[in-house]
């Protein structure tokens, strides 16, 4: 169906008219993000609940208007809020209330605009931990951050790629409501909680997952309202380790013997230049901080919880210390510029505002993707070489790489800095993320969320799972009102 | 009994396919953790022990038809007890060994026989064995040894050899030299000579259950007329119908039956036999299924509900000859034993049971090549079994197959072991 | 029937020895005892049964099917109704051939399967390596690759090693089209790491909570997560599950935590989650066990009114725990947290390391779960009231609830009476949600409990609903055209997804979207308006389930 040109006005009828706005300081951030190219963003529609949002949607299929959701405020940095062509954005961030949090089952109820500053603070007040992704925006809602399947910083929390989320409310793009997991069962919420549930399981109803077909999909196939999400216990103590090398190899065979057995809870690796970037204080003192880093630093997490918590955390200890040393691993208790104690403050929380990737040079791109930890190594010098035939240092270049799934996957991801005002510095960033995407492609780098021009690597392997996909798409927004032209889902992928 | 007295153990049929594994706890590996020959080969649920009762259930709710192909797909088992086993391992309530045995006798009292079968039966009328062989040459296997004529002298131990020890010349010297060890351990023992004849136990197999009474009843007067207290054979199959069809029957014999590693594991034990030379063999031992877990001697028909069944009447598999012929091995000076994955009650069968080896020799032989191959896994150097048919079997396999792997007679290696016989004689 | 034509095509996709139509056969395909609450045990005959050996084999019984109009029915081990035809024009599709370990990726802690490897043997394999498998608790014959992506996925090592539909990393799937796909990494080429992407996930479509139990296609590769094993490659094992005896190695520890009360036991559950500890647990009820254990003394002694105060109320709120170590540190510390939790909430721990026959007997009974298939003694079939998981609280309550509905029904010798409490509780990931199911034995070869079980199914729904789940059991057609309403009309886009998928519904749709009335015969009416009652009050209208 072709993009249409549709009188904003329409949507006051859903959702009041000051609930609709076409204000360009607005709609400014809705035409471009990061190195996407332009939409053309009509007005931003902010429903106030569920009822609205399905108006909005039923209206948009009477009118053929594409929808593009958010829940986070800017910045943005994906180009997955930014419309393919024209289109109303959605905006959810206003549904922020956290409805419930039930300490005795480790859950939250939130809404999409929910921000992670919010949730951890409700949290904490209940003795409970908030799994964090690696220094989410602060402006970024949880909600929509899980439903992208952001891996989070804790491994052993990760039993599988839907996590932290658990069941969820959503309008799929026919307008139709529907709600996964337990919330789906019998009754409403209240006569559910009363009954005892907790809204822990997040499979179903019935033999179909549409969380799991949701996630991922960048608002292509339905808009979530609310959601409960998987909280773990504050630990009673905790202690950060490094472990730096400048070999990968040691710190990913230290990494493959310790989530095994599920030792460790914070277990992450980072190049220099992100590790200075997370640390430090100022942008002017990055580079040097990044030079007096090992190449690789492992940022580890112990806990002792509430029965022997010291006795548990000396096992842990003593364990990781046994295996560092068999893998010829040191942990040590300080970075240059960063003893322990800085590193789980920084851990804990969001990124410090508007956010820590654009403090080197102003603007930066991601290149993320899965793979295993033994190959992640492969993939750093397919970006390194990737980085030298563009003209960009190694060196310079922001390096994560999170295991999830409990150490079976990794998440790499890779982060090119550039100066948003330079043209040739951006053209330079471009060239580069897209040249070596294709280069990470071909070496084996799995992009399961691909943003952007991204998706026209991705999908083109999988030719069977788009046909499929574009199946799941017809019945669930079957007049292609949802984010249009997205993901495999635009005339030009395969 | 019939199948129809049989149809509460059918229905009891969960479906739960443990009848065609090795026990769960004991799964080792992979590769040999399969318990059934006959699915195992065919594939087809019909072919495990639980697809058999199910046939019994849709014959006798006359869904499906007794015809040439359901009589194959019956015949097509070695009826070798391990689904009967591992089904108990969780049901007190269900007999599939028996139910097999009235699949075949059904099968024959309708009319649908095998040709081969059929050849097997003929051979036991005319001849009084099973392979085809002339009655007369029967004692051949005795000829010269000094060793008393049951047919005119009283003795205290009946030695019955069995068709195949009276016949196969790669098996014939085994047992003369058990007669011999047995002798040179004080044992007063006789033999039946030509007179011999088959124990009949096949014939029940086979689902000829006159054929076997008969020759059953031939059995029970000479053990009678011998005086014997004790009946020793070195066949596990003769050993097995002695012990469970024979008393199942109406036929017990009135003396103890033993196999001939049960007497040499005594003979050890009360110091009379001695195994002073040294044999440097690395072996694996196959329990052969009739002298194993078909070995368990018959406790009685249970006619009330079977969860009532004391234990001590369960046909467990577990009760079978597996020690013996081990402690055998393992006072072999030398001999180092080396167990291959599935032993004892869960043991892969050699493939020549329940008439499988006369009418289906492809399926046997794939039976038997499987278990080359687990004795191979073992890195041993000998595969030792204490079965004549196992060991024809075996001998074939490995010459097809040129595996690297000997094959010896339990009874051989004890013989060599006693010094009865010269190593180079196996 | 199957025309000759078609089973001509049926024999060319696997060869003339892989495929057969003969009655006899046929029966013994048509024989599913388990759930088949019928007098005799047969489902719809297929019109012909399959043994494809590979995925293109697979792939060419579904399209020779399809040109023909026949459907299709893939099983892997096949143990339950819900395996064969529910319809007369199904072709079976017994996937017994293929039965390879295609890779075991130590490091990355995965196995990629096929349709008939069982767990035992996977778990076998695995601990040779230092990990494990989650094995359901039906037991180790059941197909880990059946339980992943088609059906449930419960089991006693939940607690370490989560639920199946969770472990699955990346997927082979003949479609009902006869086309094949892979699912995630595998999808593109690039490993079996993750099942998920590009982009919206797959996976949702092949499974949800339950799974289309044969209805979408056949899945004929799975990755599927493996776990940390710290003991030794192999676990001597002797003797035959009621008398097995098995070394413990001596990183495992294995306790039975009895409490006072049910509330007790709950807490210590949350606490114990919260520790993280434990590698294999299962609530089940002292006179169940007795029962598995041994039926014949159950059968005599369940008059004595003191063994049942005994079995059901002082020793009634337990389960049982192992505790898995890394090190003897990491044990002794498990140790002393679980008694600490245990001794706080009043209970007591019988520590098998004082009863060695019991630990050695109940080692590798429940790291392979090999007991379950014991419950079919007592009655010769038994039938399960399924919840649906969720918080630790609310799957504890299910219990009671139900064990009350039973004792009814015991007591009027329409099941047989197993003294009420036989929950088949596990909690998942340390124990931050659970499964309970209860059990109950009866005889499938008497007309009355037959009418028991209808109608005590029936009880189980209404509960179901008054508790606010979509029950496990919601797999029945009949059970789930009354839920699918209450529960997000779940199965209207389950069946649009099917129809998207499987646009001329070939594969055998009877358990995953077929719907059906209620049999009311053996109901009581007071139960039947019920049941319409909350239908009435809980189904959806377009703004969601009235609040
Ligand atoms: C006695 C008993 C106890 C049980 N207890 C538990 C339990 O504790 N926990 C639990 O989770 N479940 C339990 N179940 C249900 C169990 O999940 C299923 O029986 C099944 O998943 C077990 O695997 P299987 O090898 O038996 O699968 P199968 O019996 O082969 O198949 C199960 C279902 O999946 C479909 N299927 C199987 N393989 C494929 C394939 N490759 N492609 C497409 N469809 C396929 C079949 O059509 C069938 O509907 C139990 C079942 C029984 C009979
Ligand atoms: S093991 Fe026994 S109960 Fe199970 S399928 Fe085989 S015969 Fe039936
Ligand atoms: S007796 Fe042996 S061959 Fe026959 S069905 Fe049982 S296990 Fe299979």
């Amino acid at each position: 169906m072709q993009t249409k040109s549709t009188d904003p006005k329409v949507f006051r009828r859903a959702v009041g008219p000051e609930n609709v706005s076409t204000e360009e300081s607005e709609l400014e951030h809705f035409r471009t993000a990061g190195l996407s190219s332009r939409g053309e963003p009509a007005a931003v529609v902010r429903p106030q609940g569920t009822a609205q949002l399905r108006e909005v949607i039923l209206l948009a299929r009477e009118t053929a208007t594409n929808l593009v959701f958010t829940s986070s405020a800017p910045p943005r940095f994906r180009g997955d809020t930014v419309p393919a062509g024209e289109g109303i954005i959605v905006d959810l961030s206003g549904m922020d209330r956290i409805l419930r949090i039930d300490r005795r089952n480790k859950v939250a109820y939130i809404e999409p605009g929910v921000t992670f500053n919010n949730l951890i603070e409700r949290a904490d007040e209940a003795g409970l931990k908030v799994l964090m992704p690696l220094l989410p925006r602060k402006s970024k809602s949880v909600l929509a951050c899980f439903l992208e399947r952001e891996p989070i910083i804790i491994p052993k929390y990760h039993w599988d790629m839907t996590d932290p989320l658990l069941c969820t409310e959503m309008v799929f793009g026919s307008g139709d409501l529907f709600r996964t997991g337990t919330a789906g069962s019998p009754g409403g919420i209240d006569r559910q909680l009363k009954a005892g549930l907790a809204h822990k399981n997040p499979l179903g109803p019935g033999a179909t997952d549409f969380l799991r077909i949701v996630q991922g999909s960048q608002g292509t196939l339905a808009g979530v309202t609310w959601a409960t999400i998987k909280l773990e216990a504050k630990p009673t103590v905790h202690k950060i380790y490094f472990a730096c090398d400048d070999r990968l190899e040691r710190l990913v065979a230290f990494t493959y013997r310790a989530l095994r057995p599920r030792l460790g809870d914070e277990w992450l690796i980072l190049g220099a230049r992100s590790l200075a970037t997370i640390i430090a204080e100022s942008p002017g003192s990055i580079d040097e901080l990044a030079r007096r880093q090992a190449p690789w630093t492992l940022v580890y997490g112990v806990s002792g919880y509430r029965y022997y918590p010291e006795e548990r955390l000396a096992v842990q200890e003593n364990e990781l210390a046994r295996i560092a040393q068999a893998v010829g691993v040191r942990p040590v208790p300080e970075v240059p510029s960063c003893p322990a104690k800085k590193m789980e403050e920084i851990l804990a929380g969001p990124s410090p505002y508007p956010y820590y990737k654009t403090v080197p040079r102003g603007a930066f791109a991601d290149v993320a993707f899965l793979t295993t930890l033994d190959k992640a190594g492969a993939m750093v010098e397919v970006m390194s070489t990737a980085c030298d035939a563009h003209g960009y240092p190694p060196s310079e270049l922001g390096i994560y790489i999170q295991p999830i799934q409990q150490g079976r996957t990794a998440h790499v991801e890779f982060t090119v800095y550039y100066d948003p005002a330079d043209e040739a510095d951006r053209a330079r960033a471009c060239e580069l993320v897209e040249a070596a995407s294709w280069e990470l492609d071909e070496a084996g780098a799995f992009f399961s969320r691909p943003y952007g021009s991204l998706s026209r690597i991705a999908f083109r392997n999988c030719p069977d799972s788009v046909e499929a996909l574009r199946k799941v798409k017809q019945v669930m927004d079957p007049d292609n009102v949802l984010n249009r032209g997205k993901l495999c889902f635009g005339e030009e992928v395969v | 009994m019939s199948l129809e007295d049989y149809r509460r153990d059918i229905e009891g049929c969960s479906r739960c396919s443990s009848c065609k594994w090795v026990p769960y706890n004991q799964i080792k590996s992979w590769r040999f953790s399969k318990n059934c020959p006959s699915i195992y080969r065919h594939n087809f649920h019909t072919y495990s022990g639980s697809g058999r009762m199910v046939i019994g259930l849709s014959l006798m709710e006359g869904r499906a038809e007794l015809d040439e192909t359901v009589a194959e797909m019956i015949f097509r088992c070695q009826l070798c007890g391990a689904c009967d086993s591992a089904c108990k391992t969780y049901r007190d309530d269900i007999d599939i060994s028996e139910v097999l045995l009235e699949l075949r006798s059904y099968c024959v009292e309708s009319g649908e026989l095998l040709v081969e079968h059929m050849a097997v039966i003929d051979s036991l009328k005319r001849e009084g064995n099973s392979l085809g062989e002339l009655k007369t040459a029967r004692g051949d296997w005795a000829r010269g040894l000094d060793v008393k004529d049951v047919n005119s002298e009283t003795c205290d131990v009946l030695f019955h050899a069995g068709c195949r020890y009276s016949y196969d010349p790669d098996a014939r010297e085994t047992v003369r030299g058990d007669i011999q060890l047995l002798r040179s351990a004080g044992l007063d023992i006789g033999v039946a000579g030509v007179e011999e004849a088959c124990c009949g136990g096949r014939a029940y197999e086979l689902g000829y259950r006159g054929e076997a009474s008969n020759y059953a009843d031939d059995v029970l007067n000479r053990v009678k007329s011998s005086g014997a207290g004790t009946l020793v054979t070195a066949c596990s199959d003769c050993y097995s119908h002695f012990q469970y069809i024979y008393p199942k029957i109406g036929k017990e014999l009135p003396v103890e039956v033993l196999h001939v590693s049960q007497v040499m594991d005594r003979l050890i034990d009360n110091g009379r036999l001695d195994f002073k030379h040294e044999l440097p063999l690395s072996v694996t031992y196959h329990d052969p299924c009739h002298l194993g877990r078909k070995g368990e001697p018959f406790t009685g028909v249970w006619t009330g509900d079977k969860l009532d069944r004391p234990m001590s009447l369960k046909r467990s598999g577990r009760k079978g000859i597996y020690d013996a012929p081990r402690n055998l091995l393992y006072a072999m000076p030398g001999v180092e034993l080396v167990e291959m994955e599935r032993i004892r009650e869960y043991a892969w069968c050699c493939g020549a049971g329940g008439g499988v080896l006369e009418a289906f020799p492809d399926f046997s032989a794939s039976t038997t090549v499987e278990r080359i191959e687990e004795a191979l896994a073992t890195g041993a150097e000998a595969l030792v079994t204490a079965c004549p048919w196992c060991l024809r079997v075996f001998k074939d396999a490995v010459d097809q197959t040129s595996a690297d792997l000997e094959v010896y007679d339990l009874a051989d290696l004890a013989l060599i072991s006693a010094g009865v016989a010269q190593p180079a004689s196996v | 029937m199957i025309s000759d034509e078609a089973y001509k095509e049926l024999e060319e996709a696997v060869g003339v020895d892989n495929v057969s139509r003969h009655p006899a056969v046929l029966d013994s395909y048509a024989f599913q005892p388990f759930e088949n609450h019928e007098s005799m045990p047969w489902c719809p005959r297929p019109v012909a049964v399959a043994l494809p050996s590979t995925t293109q084999e697979v792939s060419e019984v579904i399209k020779a099917c399809n040109r023909h109009n026949l459907k299709h029915k893939a099983f892997s081990t096949g143990w339950g109704l819900w395996c064969g035809p529910t319809t007369d024009d199904v072709v079976q599709i017994d996937l017994r051939r293929m039965n390879r370990i295609v890779e075991i990726d130590e490091k990355n802690m995965f196995a990629v399967i096929e349709p008939y490897v069982c767990g035992a043997q996977l778990q076998a394999e695995a601990m040779k390596v230092g990990l494990n498998t989650h094995i359901i608790g039906a037991g180790p014959n059941c197909s880990p690759l059946a339980s992943a992506t088609s059906m449930h996925g419960v089991g006693h090592d939940s607690i370490y090693m989560s639920y199946s539909a969770r472990n699955v990393l990346g997927l082979e799937w003949v479609m009902p089209t006869g086309e094949v796909t892979r699912l995630g990494a595998p999808g593109s080429g690039k490993g079996w790491f993750c099942g998920d992407g590009p982009g919206p996930s797959l996976r949702g479509t092949m499974r949800g909570y339950t799974g289309a139990l044969g209805g979408m296609g056949v899945f004929t590769r799975v990755a599927l997560k493996l776990y940390n094993w710290p003991g030794p490659p192999e676990i001597e094992s002797t003797g035959t599950v009621v008398d097995v005896m098995s070394e413990v190695p001596d990183c495992l520890r294995i306790f039975g935590c009895f409490f006072p009360d049910k509330d007790r036991l709950a807490d210590a559950y949350y606490d114990i989650g919260e520790a993280e500890i434990g590698y294999n647990c299962l609530k089940v009820a002292t006179p169940a066990f007795m029962m598995i254990l041994a039926p014949h003394l159950f059968k005599k002694l369940k008059g004595t009114e003191n063994l049942r105060r005994l079995l059901g109320g002082t020793l009634g709120q337990m389960f049982l725990i192992i505790l898995a170590g890394i090190s003897r540190e990491d044990l002794d510390h498990q140790v002393d947290v679980l008694k600490a939790i245990v001794d706080e909430h009043l209970g007591f721990v019988l520590d098998a390391k004082n009863i060695p026959t019991l630990g050695s007997n109940l080692a590798m009974n429940f790291i392979r779960a090999t007991m379950p298939a014991l419950v079919f003694r007592i009655g010769g079939s038994f039938s399960t009231a399924l919840g649906r998981n969720d918080s630790l609280d609310t799957q504890l309550a299910w219990g009671e609830a139900i064990a009350e509905i039973k004792r009814g029904y015991a007591k009027k010798e329409m099941i047989i009476d197993d003294m009420g409490d036989n929950p088949y509780f596990v909690p998942y990931e340390n124990n931050t949600w659970a499964h309970c199911e209860v059990v109950y034995p009866y005889d499938h070869r008497s007309e009355k409990h037959l009418a028991g079980s209808s109608a005590i199914n029936m009880d189980f729904i209404i509960n179901a609903i008054e508790s606010c789940m979509e029950p496990m059991f919601g797999v029945v057609p009949s059970a789930r055209k009354v839920l699918s309403p209450l529960t997000s009309n779940f199965n209207r886009w389950q069946r649009k997804l099917s129809e998207a998928l499987d646009p001329d519904q070939t594969s055998d749709k009877g358990f995953y979207t077929d719907e059906a009335e209620f049999d009311f015969t053996n109901v009581p009416p007071e139960r039947v308006e019920r049941l319409q009652k909350l239908v009435e009050d809980l189904t959806w209208t377009e703004l969601g389930p009235p609040e």
